[in-house]
């Protein structure tokens, strides 16, 4: 780890002295838990000359239950999600996922808006200052070409948060805040496909809670991750699925994928499963269609047609789990 | 009346006597060393793998304010290294850069930011040259050479033919060969490296304090770069957050400390980051074996012919000795009757490797029980038996290399995890994706040999006997969190009877303690544990005689109780502390000394060059058994249980042996299942201990270990090598449960499942790769 930078630091009491503080001071950023942003910021990858710390921040850590569903604040923290009763068991998959990140420390300190905004991440993006200087830089940060794609000029670096796909099985929604005020938007739309710039987020604009709809609470629910070790790494391929059976048909049916692209993605045609039974055909047909639509790229160091290879497996597996 | 007894200490498990300063955070490492006016140093770091350099402008970063000095390889002309042989390594690079982050030039400043700014303004200029990242890019014809005086880039090839081997390979009934990989793998201890040089110009006299394995071979290399003498370098080891073999020889992070702290004329300190103490390496290289081995239809060993090419990295270091262990070390385990070896020692544009923790050994250890196995799978003979059939013919026996070996508890090992794993009743019935697999490994007790030969004893212990019956032990063994001065106090308390809460320590300074080689090899529980034996033996000599003198009889009619001292089971006697006073009366506290030395008998063979490397006063024997399960899914690799069978000769401190045999398992499993450093370019991918994959405390598996003593003659109370053994049997032992597990057996380290779907994967299409 290398030396922590001089920076000024804020800590508002209210979401809206934050946007304010944000757009008064130059090269601000907000660190909501820091588990990712103060590495990046000793490696130089940030460089904040004010960084904005959320944690005094009391609307942020509330979680409420009312007709409409559940609304979890953008700053409770991922151990908090991971044992929250109501959020075990009705939306499992979503505390499953807070469980899986890092490890126990980082879960402590990590939240769940951090997790939503965590930075995509890439091999030869997450090194340090004299590492990625050594290695000319890359599109992501101060250079012009992508490592892992050569003469390629879009940014692969992968999506590596793993809440983000438990709450899009649960087709949540986000609040933010700007300086024009609050808007809500679901949380797929809070992600684009380009890992230089995958949050949709305006300037400024600041995630202040979570949304789960109350007609897909207790919906059966897993996630699940891949990765070398079975604490602190970030995951090589991350699914996670809801399916809801009538008998032994499907009545509805979500999977959502993390590690594999710039952008958590939800996958396409599982509408088509509704209707019917599983079968090991079906299922065989599920586990290629995750394969087909998941892209990892040489971003970690395990190779990318194993972490294709495994989603599809995994997405496959929670299925055939949770279809009983 | 009770009756009185010595206090015993040996084979008590016994909390190591530097514990509460570790749990209770108080113990001081060499980065927590702040004095009020320190310069923080620096390093820059070579951006490229290989180029001659034209210019280092240090002008700007002088400039700065705030910077008290900036030094490049201009400061010293003088090479250091552990082997005389090869000590071609400056403390800041000189003529040419050879790894992508050598240290070229070092700023100490008044704050980190200064410091950084300063490195920011270093020009560097530079003539790039091809890079080698592989042995055999390396190797190959019209590369140039990365050394001058290295020809094809070879620093060291072994070669030897020992025993009748094509005749051995004719009478063989089958004969197998197979390549193994193994990646290269570093240490990752816990404290990053970290020096603090205090330079006093008044009086021409450095101290420094440094996470050093090796103070004194730290200490001679000092003495050469700065060129100073000996006696105005005081070099101080405080507490150290393990070493693994890194920091078993002087790093270039000290000498430039001290360099830089000279320049500046003051005080510097330098803690360098995960990342840098990754460059800074040492670890175990690269390394591919070929493994032949011939047997006949019994399963006994006929002859072995292997080769091991080592990528060695931009310096030699211990590689040496590595590539010699490669080969001596084959024997001393089983019985061979014929072996033929090669070995390459190669240099390559990567960080240098090491001594790490398994010196030498782990590779080829693992190649050898892999194809073992799998050759008495063809000969359908039970892995345990076919061991059991290569036995050494008893401990007096001697191997062709001429080991001296004198005990040798391989059979009981065996015989303890066979039963301890229910072996028969498990083996190839644990059901689909389950398996448990075998192997066995030994390990040296100390180099019988020094590296640097001065005609000094191995090892010397001092005992300050005081007026109030404290005695204070002064060694120069470096403890590095492996427990060595609880050992050496428990030695010392066990001769004289006494408890150890009567002794203090005081470790590893050079203006107070004797001089001792260092922890590595394996060699303190054996050298200087006998030292301290030796030191106490005369201490006691010194107290009977007082003892005698003040009870008016023949010092041979005295018994030691421990507290007490008498002449005859009807005398009262006197108290330790009694004893203590008239030993004293008129010389005033006495400081006794203890040497060891080892026996020329264990220097090792001259039937070929480097023979000595491997030569031991005694070797260390371990079986293990390893069982495993497999996601059918993700092929991920759980350590479910592991049986951990190890001859320690007389178990000293088994609190700490069985520790240390805990770490040796877990250690090996790293290498086994995740850990690898990964170069682009000759940059390394992996250096932080989020991308380096040392397994977590969930990756942590059961272990019930063994402890089997077979009483070492010439180990301090039978004692032999307690921390690296059991690593060596992990590796081979996984592969082969994962044989038994899915019918395919892996080749190259790490195992990580990508690896093993591949395997699996290919299996299926192709029979012939399933063995």
């Amino acid at each position: 780890m290398e030396y922590m930078p001089n920076f000024q630091l804020h800590r508002p009491a209210t979401a809206k002295e934050a946007v304010k503080l944000r757009s008064d001071n130059s090269a601000a950023q907000y660190v909501a838990g820091g588990t990712d942003l103060i590495v990046n910021v000793r490696r130089g990858i940030e460089q904040p000359e004010n960084l904005i710390d959320l944690s005094a921040i009391a609307e942020l850590k509330l979680i409420n239950e009312d007709k409409d569903g559940l609304h979890i604040g953008a700053g409770v923290t991922l151990k908090e999600v991971a044992r929250n009763k109501k959020i075990v068991s009705k939306y499992q998959a979503v505390a499953e996922a807070a469980a899986a990140v890092a490890g126990i420390i980082h879960q402590q300190y990590g939240t769940l808006g951090g997790n939503l905004c965590l930075d995509t991440r890439c091999l030869y993006y997450n090194q340090s200052e004299w590492w990625r200087q050594s290695n000319d830089y890359c599109l992501k940060e101060r250079g012009d070409t992508c490592h892992v794609a050569s003469g390629g000029k879009q940014c692969f670096a992968a999506f590596s948060g793993d809440v983000a796909p438990a709450l899009l099985v649960f087709q949540a929604e986000v609040d933010l805040i700007g300086l024009k005020g609050p808007r809500r938007i679901p949380l797929a739309k809070l992600y684009q496909n380009d890992g230089m710039d995958h949050l949709t987020l305006k300037a400024g604009e600041l995630l202040t809670a979570v949304h789960l709809p109350k007609v897909l609470a207790g919906c059966p629910s897993r996630y699940e991750k891949t990765r070398i070790r079975g604490s602190i790494d970030f995951p090589l391929a991350g699914a996670a699925v809801r399916l809801k059976m009538k008998g032994k048909k499907v009545e509805d049916f979500a999977i959502a994928l993390t590690g594999v692209n710039p952008y958590p993605q939800i996958v396409k045609g599982t509408d088509e499963y509704v209707g019917n039974a599983f079968d090991d055909e079906s299922l065989d047909k599920l586990r290629d269609s995750v394969r087909k639509q998941a892209k990892p790229m040489k971003t970690t160091t395990v190779a990318p047609w194993y972490r294709r290879r495994v989603i599809g497996a995994v997405a496959r597996r929670l299925t055939e789990e949770l279809a009983g | 009346m009770n009756e009185i007894k010595p206090t015993k200490s040996i084979g008590v498990p016994t909390p190591l006597v530097d514990g509460p300063e570790k749990v209770s955070g108080k113990a001081q490492y060499s980065a927590d060393f702040m004095p009020s006016d320190y310069l923080v140093g620096r390093i820059f770091r070579s951006p490229v793998s290989h180029a001659e350099i034209i210019n280092v402008d240090i002008s700007a970063a002088q400039a700065l304010p705030g910077v008290k000095a900036v030094i490049t390889g201009d400061e010293t002309d003088e090479t250091f290294g552990i082997l005389p042989v090869a000590r071609f390594e400056y403390p800041l690079a000189r003529d040419k850069v050879r790894y992508k982050g050598e240290p070229v030039a070092c700023v100490a400043a008044v704050d980190v930011e200064t410091a950084q700014k300063a490195v920011d303004l270093i020009k560097f200029k530079y003539k790039e040259l091809p890079a080698y990242f592989t042995s055999q890019e390396a190797m190959a014809e019209g590369a140039v050479n990365i050394h001058d005086h290295r020809e094809c880039n070879i620093e060291r090839e072994v070669d030897y033919d020992l025993g009748e081997v094509d005749e051995g390979f004719e009478a063989a009934d089958l004969v197998m060969e197979e390549t193994f990989n193994c990646a290269e793998v570093a240490q990752s201890q816990m404290e990053p490296h970290a020096a603090i040089a205090e330079y006093d110009p008044t009086r021409d006299f450095m101290t420094i304090h440094a996470s050093t394995q090796v103070p004194y071979y730290g200490h001679l290399m000092l003495a050469k770069v700065l060129k100073m003498e000996e006696s105005q370098i005081r070099m101080i080891k405080p507490f150290v957050g393990g070493g693994f073999g890194c920091r078993t020889e002087c790093l270039n992070v000290e000498l430039i400390c001290a360099l830089v702290a000279r320049a500046a004329g003051g005080t510097v300190r330098i803690v360098i980051s995960r990342e840098e103490t990754f460059i800074t390496h040492r670890g175990r290289p690269e390394t591919d074996v070929e493994m032949k081995i011939g047997l006949t239809k019994d399963g006994v060993i006929t002859a072995v012919d292997f080769k091991v090419i080592q990528r060695g990295g931009a310096f030699s270091g211990y590689g040496i000795v590595t590539i010699l262990y490669a080969g001596g070390m084959v024997f001393g385990l089983y019985d061979l009757p014929a072996v033929r070896y090669k070995g390459l020692r190669v240099l390559t544009n990567t960080p240098p490797c090491g001594a790490m923790r398994g010196h030498g050994v782990t590779n080829v250890r693992y190649a050898f029980e892999s194809l073992l196995e799998k050759m008495a799978n063809k000969l359908s003979i039970d892995p345990i038996e076919i061991r059991r059939r290569n036995l050494l013919l008893g401990p007096k026996y001697e191997t062709l290399n001429e080991m001296f070996i004198n005990s040798y508890g391989l059979p009981e090992c065996l015989d303890w995890v066979e039963k301890a794993s229910n072996w028969k009743k498990r083996k190839g019935k644990m059901g689909s994706y389950k398996g448990i697999g075998i192997a066995c490994g030994h390990y040296p007790s100390g180099a019988s040999k020094p590296v640097n030969w001065s005609g000094e004893p191995h090892a010397t212990v001092h005992l300050k006997l005081d007026w109030d019956g404290s005695i204070t032990l002064l060694t120069g063994a470096p403890e590095i969190g492996q427990g060595s001065t609880t050992m050496a106090t428990q030695c010392a308390a066990e001769v004289l009877g006494l408890d150890i809460s009567r002794f203090q320590s005081l470790t590893s300074d050079s203006k107070f303690t004797p001089k001792d080689n260092g922890s590595y090899s394996s060699r303190v529980t054996y050298m200087v544990g006998n030292a301290s034996i030796d030191a106490a033996i005369n201490l006691k000599n010194i107290l009977i005689d007082a003892a005698a003198k003040k009870l008016e009889a023949k010092p041979e009619n005295i018994e030691c109780l421990g507290e007490v001292y008498r002449a005859g089971t009807q005398d009262e006697g006197l108290t330790f502390n009694e004893v203590v006073k008239a030993a004293l009366e008129g010389t005033g506290t006495i400081t006794v000394k203890g040497n060891f030395d080892t026996l020329p008998e264990s220097w090792g063979t001259k039937k070929y060059r480097g023979g000595a490397i491997s030569g031991s006063m005694a070797y260390a024997y371990a079986a293990q058994v390893v069982e495993v399960s497999i996601d059918p899914d993700t092929f991920e690799i759980t350590v479910d249980k592991v049986w951990a069978a190890q001859d320690v000769g007389k178990a000293l401190n088994p609190l700490s042996v069985e520790g240390q045999i805990e770490g040796s398992v877990w250690m090996g499993m790293g290498q086994a299942i995740s850990e690898s450093t990964q170069f682009v370019n000759g940059l390394g991918i992996t250096n932080s201990m989020l991308d380096y994959k040392v397994p977590t405390i969930i990756e942590s598996p059961s272990i019930k270990v063994g402890i089997i003593e077979s009483v070492d003659p010439h180990g301090p109370f039978g004692a032999k090598e307690a921390g690296e053994t059991s690593l060596v049997c992990f590796i081979p032992a996984l592969t082969n449960a994962i044989y038994d597990a899915l019918g395919v057996r892996p080749l190259d380290l790490p195992v990580t499942p990508d690896r093993l779907m591949e395997l699996v994967e290919n299996s299926t299409t192709n029979k012939e790769a399933a063995e």
